[in-house]
């Protein structure tokens, strides 16, 4: 197998040595790759890893969901779909057989953002997976009838997902309801509404707005020789113009004060699923060391205070957790969980004084302790594939870090202090300014949740995600 | 290790010409060569494969049992028993096996399905002899505590109020299972029914525990940053004194040839779209010989945007926002499912139509060359993707040992899809996809009533 990481078995069998005490290790560094960046501003990472025959691919070309109109959500997620519909010399279906027959994946989808292309294929195949991602985002057909497809399907699939886990659907409403006017509050892959205004023109408006080489982040993971395969990507995307628009700004959003509620109803449900979020934290916060050790305490694992109290103690919920988003600017601070509609009041009320306790009393030293060790041990296995290792240095440059900031990870989680992680509780919101979230049968539960802030309700089958 | 494009030469040869003497050309994996295997004398086997890509290991423990060894009054007891299992031992209270797993840098979860029941540790491999004391106290000390019982009763229901009855494709699940099935157990839905995950016993676990939790019935894979020797060690210390058990009663229950179209409808006020889904009884257990012909049939029927059934149903007709095919099976036969999700406002009878068709167009002109070397492609990625982790190489190391009665038969897996012929697959195809061998179910959205909401019907935990 590779040498990677060979580095921090030694570091582990030296502590062991020395002491009784073992412990994960106390660093991940990212292996060894290149970065160059291309005549048109295309920036290249190259990581050669030999362990399986394969190659994975993370392309990104910034911009993303941000950039859609307003009244448009959707239209970069669109897009992003739409080029996978045929390009270069072949049509949609031929595209995807040759995709599928190569026993390759190709999949292209729009975050906030950018819009982003990953693949993996055999390792033999890396000329081809090259020259297809190379046609969707170069050569795209744009096919009128394809995006009629898309779009309908696209509208209709929402429809279909509000039938499925509500664990899933949650997170959307939660976001407009949080960001109402900010643009994070925008579903990227849109709404009913807002996808049914859309025409493929718009696409095309995006496409030469928000899509060139300049925008170009193209990261490559596995088992390739870098002579060859660097020549390759030089080929095939060196030559794309630039973007003519600019990149969308976005500003911070304002904390929610107070609290606020949406009962998002429906009918029939035995369970309530709800979320309870505020404002937290942005991409390169000082404090992200101290707030993820805060995270795992209150919500990341399986005894964290959240589940032990909803789940372990009560029995109230299959599970309970909290979350940190961190994108550009400042995402939301949530607590998720559900429960039988019969206890609705008492899981969210065992929610908020958790969450009261969070802010009331210091975290203790052995739970502190415990949460570092706990994420030691669990960050290797998150940069152990050549998809999760490109997808990494695609988002690394994204926001323009360094390799520091995984190398340099752990030691960052080791060093932060008592105080630093006491101080970072603040990352959550205090119970009094909370934007709520129930999805749940409004019958049964329309009059409880009165009593945790002015309630706006809407139905589940309502082709918005907000009021 | 650069004897990876050999290897991968013969494997994608292979998906093109299928040549009987490739067959037997295991793929080598690097590293596979230092896996080791060993049986204790209790009967516990422990599979081991050393990998020292990142400083972490796993602990998988496969135990032979599942809803397949459940009864009325008791279905749903092989999921609350894993539940169980991380609540206390006679050495340790509720909740301290996570609290010092997580302290020591690992985490964990567990898994039930109709045959076996899952456990696994995520950890640095400095936890190594941590996990093994918690491991062996819970299997030889385990205590069932009654206030833990009654709260983790709250906890299963929640988890089936989610994924069944919440959600109309689970709960017709359930009911096309129960319905395909009428002797086997396999009727019996794994997260339980309500009254039974509301009634059953601390006798009941007391019985299951010592007749299925015996280390003659488990299977033990470590794979990741140790070396062997260090975990045949703790095995010995932490593992061998755990005493070995009668072997559990078999299950010899084989399910009757169906005779006929079985068909039901679900009506669900909370659902804005249809599915259409069929459970064809797939006649072959998990490892039976046609095994790998399963396979690669549903993956051309289903996987992939190229495939037929997302082509006709969701591109070509638009009657669909989703068409796919899994196969379930286990110890026993299980089921080929094949469904379809609808737009709001389509036509299960029109998707039902065109479902057929597809299925009979497969059995009357068979598979293209391009489709096989497609779906043998697809199966050699998802093979190497498998043997990328640590936690891909132990879960296809036990799902081999426990299902195929051999872990080494996991590195046949390329060759066996390349001695799959077309005539193979349409000869299957044949004989599993006849209307008379299935379960149809339809969830179809109806307005709501008046009557009692389900909630207030519900009994408490």
């Amino acid at each position: 197998m590779s040498r990677l990481f060979r580095l921090f078995a030694v570091i582990v069998l030296t502590s062991m040595a020395v002491s009784a005490q073992a412990a994960p290790p106390a660093s991940v560094r990212l292996p060894d790759y290149t970065s160059t960046t291309l005549a048109n501003g295309a920036t290249v990472l190259l990581m050669p890893r030999h362990d399986v025959p394969m190659i994975a691919a993370s392309i990104m070309v910034r911009g993303g969901a941000l950039a859609d109109t307003a009244g448009k959500e959707g239209t970069a997620s669109l897009l992003a779909d739409l080029l996978e519909k045929g390009a270069g010399d072949r049509n949609a279906l031929q595209f995807a057989q040759t995709v599928d027959g190569a026993g390759g994946s190709l999949g292209v989808a729009s975050s906030r953002d950018a819009i982003v292309a990953n693949a993996q294929f055999l390792a033999k195949d890396s000329g081809l997976m090259l020259t297809l991602l190379g046609d969707a985002l170069l050569r795209p057909r744009l096919d009128p009838a394809e995006f009629d497809k898309l779009k309908q399907r696209a509208i209709d699939g929402i429809a279909s997902a509000k039938d499925g886990d509500a664990r899933m659907l949650i997170r959307n409403y939660m976001n407009t309801w949080l960001f109402q006017q900010h643009p994070y509050a925008r579903p990227a892959e849109g709404d009913q509404t807002s996808l049914a205004t859309i025409r493929l023109d718009d696409l095309k408006h995006f496409r030469s707005q928000q899509m060139g080489g300049d925008r170009l982040i193209i990261a490559i993971v596995g088992d390739f020789d870098p002579a060859v395969v660097g020549k390759q990507v030089e080929a095939t995307f060196g030559g794309w113009a630039k973007a003519s628009g600019s990149l969308p700004q976005v500003s911070t959003a304002p904390m929610q004060t107070g609290r606020r509620v949406l009962l998002v109803d429906k009918p029939g449900a035995t369970q309530t699923y709800f979320a309870l979020a505020n404002i937290g934290t942005r991409h390169g916060d000082p404090a992200e060391a101290a707030q993820n050790v805060v995270q795992t305490v209150f919500g990341g694992r399986f005894t964290s205070m959240i589940n032990t109290a909803l789940r372990i103690k009560s029995g109230l919920s299959y599970g309970a957790s909290s979350m940190l988003e961190r994108p550009r600017t400042a995402g939301a601070a949530a607590i998720l969980s559900y429960t039988k509609t019969d206890s609705t009041q008492a899981a969210i009320d065992l929610a908020i004084t958790t969450l009261d306790q969070l802010h009331k009393e210091p975290l203790p030293a052995d739970a502190i302790g415990s949460a570092k060790q706990y994420i030691a041990g669990q960050f290797a296995p998150s940069l152990e594939t050549a998809p999760q290792l490109a997808a990494e240095l695609a988002r690394m440059t994204l926001y323009g870090d360094t390799r520091e900031q995984v190398d340099g990870y752990l030691g960052r989680v080791v060093a932060a202090t008592p105080e630093q992680v006491n101080a970072a509780r603040a990352v959550f919101p205090t119970s009094a300014n909370l934007a709520i979230v129930a999805i749940g049968d409004a019958a049964n539960i329309r009059k409880l949740m009165q009593a945790y802030g002015p309630v706006t309700e809407m139905k589940l089958s309502d082709p918005r995600y907000s009021p | 290790m650069r004897i990876l494009p050999y290897v991968l030469a013969c494997a994608l040869t292979l998906g093109t010409v299928s040549l009987p003497a490739y067959a037997a050309t295991p793929a080598a994996v690097p590293g596979s060569q230092a896996i080791v295997s060993k049986t204790l004398p209790n009967g516990l086997q422990i599979i081991v494969w050393p990998d020292h890509d990142i400083p972490n290991a796993n602990f998988y423990t496969f135990y032979k049992v599942g809803s397949r060894n459940e009864y009325p009054g008791i279905t749903g007891l092989a999921h609350f028993f894993e539940h169980m299992m991380f609540n206390g031992t006679s050495r340790r209270k509720p909740g301290e096996f996570d609290r010092i797993m997580e302290a020591a840098g690992g985490s964990n979860n567990a898994s039930t399905s109709n045959d076996r029941t899952v456990y696994t540790d995520w950890f640095p491999s400095s936890a190594l002899d941590t996990i093994f004391d918690l491991e062996a106290d819970r299997i030889a000390h385990l205590s069932f505590d009654d206030k833990v019982i009654e709260s983790e009763r709250g906890v299963v229901y929640s988890e089936r109020r989610s994924s069944v009855d919440n959600q109309p494709f689970g709960s017709l699940m359930e009911q096309m299972q129960a319905t395909a099935f009428t002797a086997h157990p396999y009727q019996f839905p794994t997260i339980g029914y309500p009254s039974d995950i509301e009634r059953w016993t601390k006798a009941d676990l007391q019985q299951f525990f010592k007749t299925y939790y015996a280390p003659n019935n488990a299977v033990l894979v470590i794979a990741g940053d140790v070396q062997p020797e260090q975990v045949f060690a703790l095995a010995d210390k932490y593992l061998s004194p755990i005493p070995r058990q009668p072997t559990p009663r078999e299950i010899t229950t084989i399910e009757p040839e169906q005779h006929g179209e079985r068909r039901l409808v679900l009506e669900r006020p909370d659902a804005q779209t249809a599915t259409v889904a069929f459970a064809y009884h797939s006649g072959t257990n998990e490892g039976g010989k046609d095994t790998p012909a399963l396979a690669l049939m549903s993956t051309i029927l289903a996987q992939g945007v190229s495939s037929r059934l997302h082509q006709r149903l969701v591109e070509q007709e638009q009657a669909a926002v989703d068409a796919g095919t899994f196969v379930d099976n286990g110890y026993n036969p299980g089921l080929l499912w094949v469904y379809a999700a609808l737009p709001p406002g389509g036509d299960p009878a029109k998707v039902e139509a065109l479902l057929d068709d597809e299925l009979a167009k497969l059995v009357r002109d068979g598979v293209t060359p391009a489709e096989m070397e497609k779906a043998r492609n697809l199966k050699l990625s998802a093979f190497w993707r498998g043997m990328a982790t640590i936690n891909g190489k132990a879960q296809a190391l036990g799902d081999y040992q426990t299902f195929y009665g051999d872990y080494r038969k996991v590195f046949d897996a390329p060759a066996a899809y390349a001695a799959v012929s077309a005539a193979d697959i349409q000869a299957l195809a044949k004989k599993i996809l006849r209307k008379s061998n299935r379960t149809v179910g339809w969830v179809q959205p109806v307005a709501a009533t008046a009557t009692p909401t389900q909630a207030s019907k519900e009994a408490t935990p």
